[in-house]
């Protein structure tokens, strides 16, 4: 690794300061993917502003909303009893990601930060468009099992790695920011990003924009949630597809639903239409199994990953009959 | 604890007070050039290479590690694994894959698991370690050390002491309710050996002896 | 420990020093002044090196030495030259900066040493390299049609009856079956201390299963004398076949440790773990299967093709488990090698059997299941009651008990004979079985004893313990001879200097060290007898007769008469009496040649569950049972073959480095992308053991249980698969996308 500068900031304003100040500059939170990439070299910043100080860490209902700090550690958040009440969903999602240790470390604001695991993008002596732009993309003809179905390029295929961020953008979370500009919101939705021309950019922070907090409006989807990851092994290991789905229920009638999955695409990959033609449906297999034909339409494999055309509406359908008790 | 204010606000001060501190660059630099050899004084006419820079990138770091006070002088990007391993003379923390991917690492950290290899150690400023080491008292072993003892919890016992740790803290974080969640929560801890089942046994006997941990 | 604790279920001995951080493996070892060493690798997978830019490394701080190449003068040994027939532990045909060639990726091309470890991790990114390339071949299924015909012994074609005649058997299947690389991944490093004092004389702590291997090794590197190399491994953290040679990366630190003149410690990154300390090779079998209507087996062929590297050849015996496994007469196997610019693999727990049996035990489910039998019935009737290979009897052989034992534990009776007719929802459940054999060795050790005054026995042996429990194992035999509760034993080994001992693999330690603790401590009853038998001692007043072994009591308090326990001495007073420190006894002991076929059997039973919307697998229950003579050491040994099952899981369901052929390099060399079994994946594994001594091998009738812990495991699961879904599954791993249905 490279050595670096250290500097630790207490305030919102000195962490945006600091790395306004200076473009070589990186926040740094629970660093459980920023170290590692910086002992690959993938990442090399010259400085590194260690903002674990800031006041940040706080779960909290706020009228009809949920409000979590950036900071407040994975392990919390899944652990939470608020969440787990109100947004269980989220408390499963995050829980499915990682390992034990790791979620004592990493951050919600850095778990949204989390660059791709591409092989191609962690070695540094391999093509990477996201890495290095216009050196090509690895996966595009190579090892390509764990990447994405839905793209809008070919520049890139990596998928985000998030399972925290399929619960949230399911769940309609808001991004709340504070930057050199003043605060701002984003809609979940909005904050990661399909590769496009810029590969290199996993979302929609401009420099200096610091994740504050996500919040989360109210809903009536914490009875009946499934958070389902297909991994290749049962636990510790990224997913291949995960699906995240909350609903609710009256009767057996689907009142309002949330759909998202995970492993399928650069940016976590809400189904919003899928939910429209869900609603007021019958929870039935057979109405899940349109709902799933819907969500891959539009859905390419490259060659290795061509079994997640299959497996992503299959796992969609069976979190569904989980979340719905119809299994 | 005083300590901790003390660390974070002189790291503060040399961020707020640029200035000041690249004086205290150019100062350190000077005083490097004062003892170096020529060998270092050419290096560093050919602008402020590798070799120059070396002199001055330490942090004080003052941090507990089992029990014991350090103030310790440190690169920002040395972990925290590489520091009680290479510095602190404590090899009970083993090293696995550094890169956050085997758990064999695994140490506390103000009571939580946590993996050494992915904390820098200057960000354990004011904090308390413990590393297997820390656990026994005196002659008398910790209660997981002797379940894993009892269930024959590994072979080789490279990844043991990650795993001990780990044990430790899925009861203390409440997750040791049944086999299947020990195996869950357990899963960030590889054993090459296969320990796993033994592993859980002795987590779930720990666990329901009630002991404090 | 505790003195009442009954001896025949001890824990490790080296438990406690394991649970408390003190257990020293080779990277624990702290010298003053020690500096670090790091490997940079090649970036191509074959070709030439043409120049190393190592200016910026030089030049960063803390550096001391970067050896390349072109700057590395050839070690004294360096002069045989390639010897492909040599076998891989004997030599070091590949040396680190003695060629400019590149034969494989991440070859090392130079080694930096820097005083931090942080400084070296840096200064190893800055060394540059151009390259000459060349076309590399690193593709196993690309390149079938160059394969040879290896040069080693037992690697011929064999044939016995008439070749290939399963042909023309009344039912029989033909079939092809693919095990990629898989990798043995010690949590531990592969990683080195060196020191020289002089420029003569080295001691080195390093990852090995054989200290006396690695010294002779480096002595014939640097051409010392044997007793000026030291090599220490009391612990190693796991190797299970990668530590059974010195890799050039060991003789590198050593030189680089001598260039520096520091002691010097070079710890591997898991990603060179992938590349440069060898791995089971990936491996294409063909076989085919004929039996009679009523399930007598006609005809087996067995064919398979292994990869080896570009620059030596590396064979393992995956073929030979189907010349003796049943009674069939007519048996014909082929064995061939592909060279591909790999590292050269080197065996992995249950080498070429674990191979061998994934083809050979899944040929024989899908012949069952062609027969309509139950896979158990079809292997009992085909059961060989003697080597039909080597034409001898079997020392011996409990394989049926195991099925037996093994099928009752798993609740066979609920296997459904028809696949995929048994249903937990929307779940499939299965049931599967394989067996597993593997060569019951006993080769040479020496051991010495010195049992002290204060009644505590000391047992020197160069022999290390890499996790199986070998300290354990030798502590269980001397405990029950002497007497002595196990606290009261004290194993000194991993170092050379003490009696040597043999490398730790191929399942033998506790047939050969085991049966050298056995003699040691026999030898030294009788040495003891001889002594209280000298007129004057109390023992020779009460009992006129000259005293044998069998005469006196041994136990932790001391001697007494058997005859007359009223009798007696402690040891301390004994040794006074007698004008001696301590009886120390050192025995060589070895097997011999006998005209008997001596192997462990093991059988694996499997149930599990798979959900194929979603691909989704999950082992509910693992029955392993063994045939290895007698258990010495039963709480280790379970340990063992607890093990071996987990190793087996991860063999059959997901490990497979793949390298992307476009660069010849492995694209998932890492813990996160290289799966292996997490604690989640592992359901209850029971252990059986037959626990009847084999009357031939030696004194404790032991047999092997390390390889056959593993050996079967993944064909029982693949089997398992087949029951529950019908789909038969002939490519390891048996991944989540391969078992997916719409």
């Amino acid at each position: 690794m490279i050595n670096f500068d250290y500097v630790r900031v207490s305030t919102i304003k000195a962490a945006v300061d600091a790395i306004v100040k200076d473009n070589n500059s990186l926040w740094l939170a629970g660093g459980t993917n920023l170290v590692d990439l910086m002992k690959k070299g993938v990442m090399t910043p010259q400085k590194l502003v260690d903002i674990n100080n800031l006041p940040l860490k706080e779960i909290k209902k706020e009228g009809n909303k949920l409000i979590i700090g950036a900071l407040a550690l994975n392990s919390t958040v899944a652990d939470n009893e608020l969440v787990r009440k109100e947004q269980p969903l989220l408390a499963l999602a995050v829980q499915a990601g990682a390992s034990a240790q790791l979620r004592n470390m990493a951050t919600v604001g850095g778990n949204m930060m989390q660059r791709t695991r591409c092989p191609y993008f962690y070695n540094t002596d391999m093509p990477c468009n996201k890495r290095e732009p216009g050196t090509g993309c690895g996966a595009l003809k190579g090892f390509n099992r764990m990447h994405a179905i839905f793209t809008d390029t070919e520049k890139c295929i990596a998928v985000h790695p998030s399972d925290m961020s399929v619960g949230l953008v399911a769940l309609d979370a808001t991004v709340l920011l504070s930057g050199p500009r003043g605060d701002r919101r984003i809609p979940f939705q909005n904050f990661h990003r399909l590769p496009g021309n810029l590969p290199q950019k996993d979302n929609t922070l401009e420099r200096g924009e610091l994740i504050v907090a996500v919040e989360i409006p109210e809903n009536k989807l914490n009875k009946h949630v499934h958070y389902l990851k297909v991994r290749d092994r049962t636990s510790y290991a990224f997913a291949l597809v995960s699906a995240a789905v909350a609903v609710d229920l009256e009767g057996s009638t689907i009142k309002d639903i949330r759909l998202a999955l995970g492993g399928v695409a650069h940016k976590p990959w809400r189904l919003t239409e899928v939910e429209n033609f869900l609603k007021g449906k019958a929870a039935t297999e057979v109405n899940y199994k349109q709902a799933a034909a819907l969500a891959i339409r539009g859905a390419k494999g490259f060659g290795l990953n061509n079994f997640k055309l299959k497996l992503a509406p299959n796992t969609l359908v069976e979190a569904l009959k989980t979340a719905t008790g119809k299994s | 604890m005083a300590k901790k204010g003390s660390g974070q606000n002189q790291a503060e001060e040399n961020y707020l007070n640029e200035s000041r501190r690249n004086f205290f660059k150019q100062s350190s630099l000077l005083t490097a050039l004062a003892v170096t050899p020529p060998a270092f004084l050419k290096a560093a006419e050919e602008g402020l290479d590798e070799k120059a820079a070396g002199y001055f990138e330490k942090m004080p770091l003052a941090i507990q590690i089992n029990g014991v006070n350090h103030d310790l002088s440190v690169e920002p990007r040395t972990t925290l694994l590489d520091l009680i391993r290479e510095q602190l003379a404590l090899p009970g923390t083993k090293k696995g894959c550094d890169h956050g991917q085997c758990g064999a690492c695994t140490v506390h950290v103000n009571g939580n698991r946590v993996l050494s290899c992915l904390t820098l150690a200057v960000t354990a400023e004011g904090k308390k370690v413990t590393t297997i080491e820390g656990l026994a008292d005196g002659e008398k072993l910790h209660p997981m050390q002797e379940a894993f003892i009892k269930y024959d919890g590994f072979q080789c016992g490279y990844c043991t002491p990650g795993q001990i740790m780990s044990g430790i803290a899925c009861i203390r974080e409440g997750h040791a309710n049944s086999d299947d969640e020990i195996r869950e929560y357990m899963s960030g801890n590889i054993c090459r050996c296969g320990a796993y089942p033994n592993i859980v046994k002795a987590i779930a006997d720990v666990k329901k002896g009630g002991q404090t941990l | 420990m505790e003195k009442d604790k009954a001896p025949d279920r001890i824990d490790r001995v080296d438990a406690r020093a394991k649970v408390t951080g003190t257990a020293s493996y080779a990277a624990d070892h702290k010298i003053q002044n020690t500096v670090y060493g790091l490997l940079v690798g090649s970036t191509v997978a074959k070709g030439r090196i043409k120049s190393i830019d190592t200016k910026a490394a030089e030049k960063a701080s803390g550096v001391l030495a970067v050896l390349t190449y072109f700057n590395t003068p050839k070690l004294p040994g360096y002069t045989t030259g390639k010897d492909p027939s040599k076998p891989p532990t004997g030599g070091q045909p590949l040396r680190f900066f003695a060629t400019n060639e590149i034969f494989y990726y991440d070859q090392a091309i130079a080694l930096v040493v820097a005083d931090t470890y942080e400084r070296v991790l840096h200064a190893a990114k800055l060394v540059k390299a151009q390259y000459e390339k060349a076309t590399h071949k690193t593709s196993l299924e690309d390149n079938l049609a160059t394969a040879k015909v290896p040069t080693g012994p037992r690697q011929e074609d064999y044939t016995r009856g008439e070749a290939d005649s399963y042909k023309n058997a009344p039912v029989k299947i033909e079939q092809e079956y693919y095990h990629p690389v898989e990798v043995h991944n010690p949590m531990e490093l592969g990683s080195i201390v060196a020191f020289w004092e002089g420029a003569e004389k080295v001691t080195v702590y390093t990852k090995t299963q054989g200290v006396q291997a690695t010294q002779k090794s480096i002595s014939d590197a640097f051409k010392l004398p044997l007793g000026n190399v030291t090599v220490h491994a009391r612990h190693i953290g796991g190797a299970f076949g990668m530590g059974l040679r010195t890799w050039p990366y060991e003789i590198a630190a050593v030189m680089a440790a001598k260039k520096v003149g520091k002691p010097l410690k070079l710890v591997l990154h898991r990603e060179q773990m992938f590349t440069n300390v060898g791995y089971r090779p990936a491996t294409k079998q063909k076989i085919g299967l004929g039996a009679t209507a009523d399930g007598k087996l006609i005809g087996l062929t067995h064919e398979a093709t292994g990869n080896t590297s570009a620059y030596e050849e590396f064979t393992e015996a995956t073929v030979n488990i189907s010349r003796f496994m049943y009674a069939c007469p007519n048996v014909t196997t082929r064995y061939r090698l592909v060279p591909l610019n790999v590292c050269t693999p080197i065996w992995m727990r249950g080498p070429g059997e674990a191979t061998g049996a994934f083809a050979l035990e899944s040929a024989m489910d899908e012949l069952a299941h062609a027969l309509k039998l139950d896979p158990v019935e079809f292997r009992v009737r085909n059961h060989a009651d003697s080597d039909p290979e080597k034409n001898l009897p079997w020392s011996s052989k409990y394989l049926k008990e195991c099925y037996e034992m093994g099928a009752e534990r798993i609740g066979w009776k609920n296997r459904k004979l028809q696949p995929r007719t048994n249903q937990d929802g929307d779940w499939l459940v299965g049931y599967g079985m394989g067996a597993g054999s593997f060569g019951a060795m006993r080769w040479v050790a020496s051991v010495k004893g010195i049992l002290q005054p204060e009644g505590k026995l000391r047992l020197q042996c160069s022999v290390n313990d890499m996790g199986p429990g070998t300290a354990t194992m030798m502590t269980a035999v001397a405990a029950d001879i002497m007497g002595l509760p196990p606290g009261r034993i004290i194993i000194e080994m991993g170092s050379t200097g003490l009696p040597p001992g043999p490398m730790q693999g191929g399942s033998n330690v506790t047939a050969t060290v085991g049966s050298a603790v056995h003699d040691v401590c026999f030898a030294m009853k009788e040495q003891i007898a001889a002594l209280a038998s000298k007129a004057g001692s109390v023992f020779s007043k009460a009992n006129s007769q000259q005293l044998k072994a069998e005469d006196l009591l041994f136990s932790e308090n001391g001697l007494s008469l058997k005859s007359d326990t009223s009798v007696r001495l402690s040891y301390s007073e004994f040794f006074k009496q007698n004008g001696l420190p301590a009886v120390e006894v050192t025995k060589e002991s070895k097997g011999t040649e006998q005209p008997y076929s001596s192997y462990s059997f093991s059988v694996h039973f499997v149930k599990l569950r798979v959900h194929p919307a979603t691909g989704r697998i999950k082992i509910d229950h693992v029955v392993s049972c063994a045939d290895a003579g007698t258990i010495v050491s039963p709480k280790t040994s379970e340990s063992q073959m607890i093990g071996g099952a987990v190793g087996g899981i991860g063999m059959a369901l997901m490990e497979d480095m793949v390298i992307d052929q476009r660069f010849g390099r492995p694209i998932n060399n890492n813990l996160a992308d290289y799966h292996v079994p997490v604690n989640a994946d592992i359901p209850t594994v029971d252990v059986l053991f037959v626990n009847k001594k084999d009357p031939i091998i030696g004194p404790m009738g032991s047999k092997g249980l390390g390889e056959i812990a593993l050996v079967g495991v993944a064909p029982a699961i693949a089997n398992a698969v087949f029951n529950a879904t019908g789909k038969r599954l002939r490519e390891l791993p048996i991944t989540r996308d391969k078992l997916l249905e719409v």
